[in-house]
């Protein structure tokens, strides 16, 4: 009887030691989850339960990336090794010739053969102009403005070049009109110019075939039946005795300028040939 | 139609409006036409040319003028090369009175 009385006495004291530790416990403990909710709720609750869980992880990555790090290392320095032995293999060196032999022409490869009827109603291809520097323009005699300007230009660039240096470039007009430029209207039209420019003109076909070739392009504009412009480069093409192109000159050259360049290119050729 | 028949077709009409006579007068018109403008660029304009470009009543003898002695299509063209540079100077010369914006 009285062990029960020892045991049961010990018990209750022992909840009540309890139960007066347990009010003190929980009230501390609300307190402190008051504060930590409030600032940082996801650390409180996470820290206790994470850590082991998180340091776990850590292990693990660490163990297994341990295995993967190196290789990609090596892939990657690989990589860097395949794009620079590939970059060395692909530039040109300074210094070392291009790939193709002659550079005359910096320009892409246009021109070819062309088949067309002069002023004077003969058929000429470009055999016949072998031989001579040829200073070549695409316009058309119904030009308001443009066309005649450059005509000009090419009219005093010539008389330039024959009497101060004595050189012979002949000058070619080809009309990228021929609807409306025939042979007597080329003959009419360039004569009040200079009597040297050869006037070619053509059926539409062999023109447009010729103008594919040249890379010239060409297209009516404010078409009213008759009347209308013809919309274009106006560009002049330098080509060098061998009926090779050397050159293209824009609007934007005046007679001087382009007298001194095509004089460049003479000389040019002269030291290469 | 083949090389040769071009060659031989007989085409002897020549389009005496672009020769050298031509373009000459047609250029003296339009100088004149479009200093007529210039001069009385504070009127009005209340007649219409071609491609949008207008013109005060003072102008149209010399307007007149410039469409006759010049293409329908050299009319437009110079018309409307007229218009850009206009436009251009005008861009260029408010700059001064539009800073800031």
């Amino acid at each position: 009887m009285p062990i029960y009385r020892f045991i049961f006495f010990s018990a209750k004291h022992r909840f009540a030691h309890a139960s007066n530790l347990l009010p003190r416990f929980g009230s501390s403990k609300r307190i402190q989850s008051c504060g930590y909710t409030k600032s940082a709720k996801n650390n409180y609750y996470k820290k206790p339960t994470g850590h082991p869980v998180v340091n776990v992880e850590t292990q693990a990555s660490r163990s297994s990336g341990a295995y993967f790090i190196p290789p990609i290392l090596l892939g990657f320095g690989g990589l860097l090794a395949f794009l620079h032995y590939n970059d060395e293999r692909r530039a040109v060196k300074i210094g070392k010739d291009s790939y193709t032999g002659s550079d005359t022409a910096v320009a892409p490869i246009i021109g070819g053969p062309f088949t067309l009827v002069n002023s004077e109603n003969q058929i000429v291809n470009e055999q016949d102009f072998l031989g001579n520097w040829v200073l070549l323009y695409f316009g058309y005699t119904s030009s308001p403005d443009i066309g005649p300007d450059q005509v000009r230009i090419m009219a005093k660039v010539i008389d330039t070049l024959e009497a101060k240096k004595n050189l012979k470039v002949l000058p070619v007009f080809v009309t990228i009109d021929p609807q409306r430029d025939t042979p007597a209207q080329l003959r009419a039209y360039l004569k009040e110019f200079d009597p040297r420019i050869v006037g070619l003109g053509g059926p539409v076909s062999a023109v447009r075939q010729m103008a594919q070739e040249y890379r010239v392009y060409f297209k009516k504009v404010e078409e009213e039946g008759d009347d209308y412009l013809v919309e274009s480069s106006h560009s002049m093409y330098l080509i060098d005795p061998k009926m090779k192109v050397v050159r293209c000159f824009g609007v934007e050259y005046n007679a001087e300028q382009l007298s001194k360049e095509i004089l460049k290119e003479l000389k040019k050729h002269q030291v290469n040939a | 139609m083949s090389l040769e028949a071009y060659a031989s077709a007989k085409r002897d009409e020549i389009h005496t409006d672009v020769l050298l006579q031509a373009r000459q007068a047609c250029y003296k018109a339009r100088d004149a036409f479009y200093s007529c403008l210039e001069k009385h660029s504070d009127k009005k304009p209340t007649e219409i040319g071609s491609v949008g470009l207008l013109y005060p009543t003072e102008c149209k003898p010399s307007r007149e003028d410039y469409v006759q002695n010049c293409r329908v299509s050299w009319v437009k063209h110079f018309d409307r090369q007229y218009c850009k540079t206009k436009r251009t100077q005008r861009l260029l010369d408010d700059k001064e009175t539009r800073r800031g914006v």
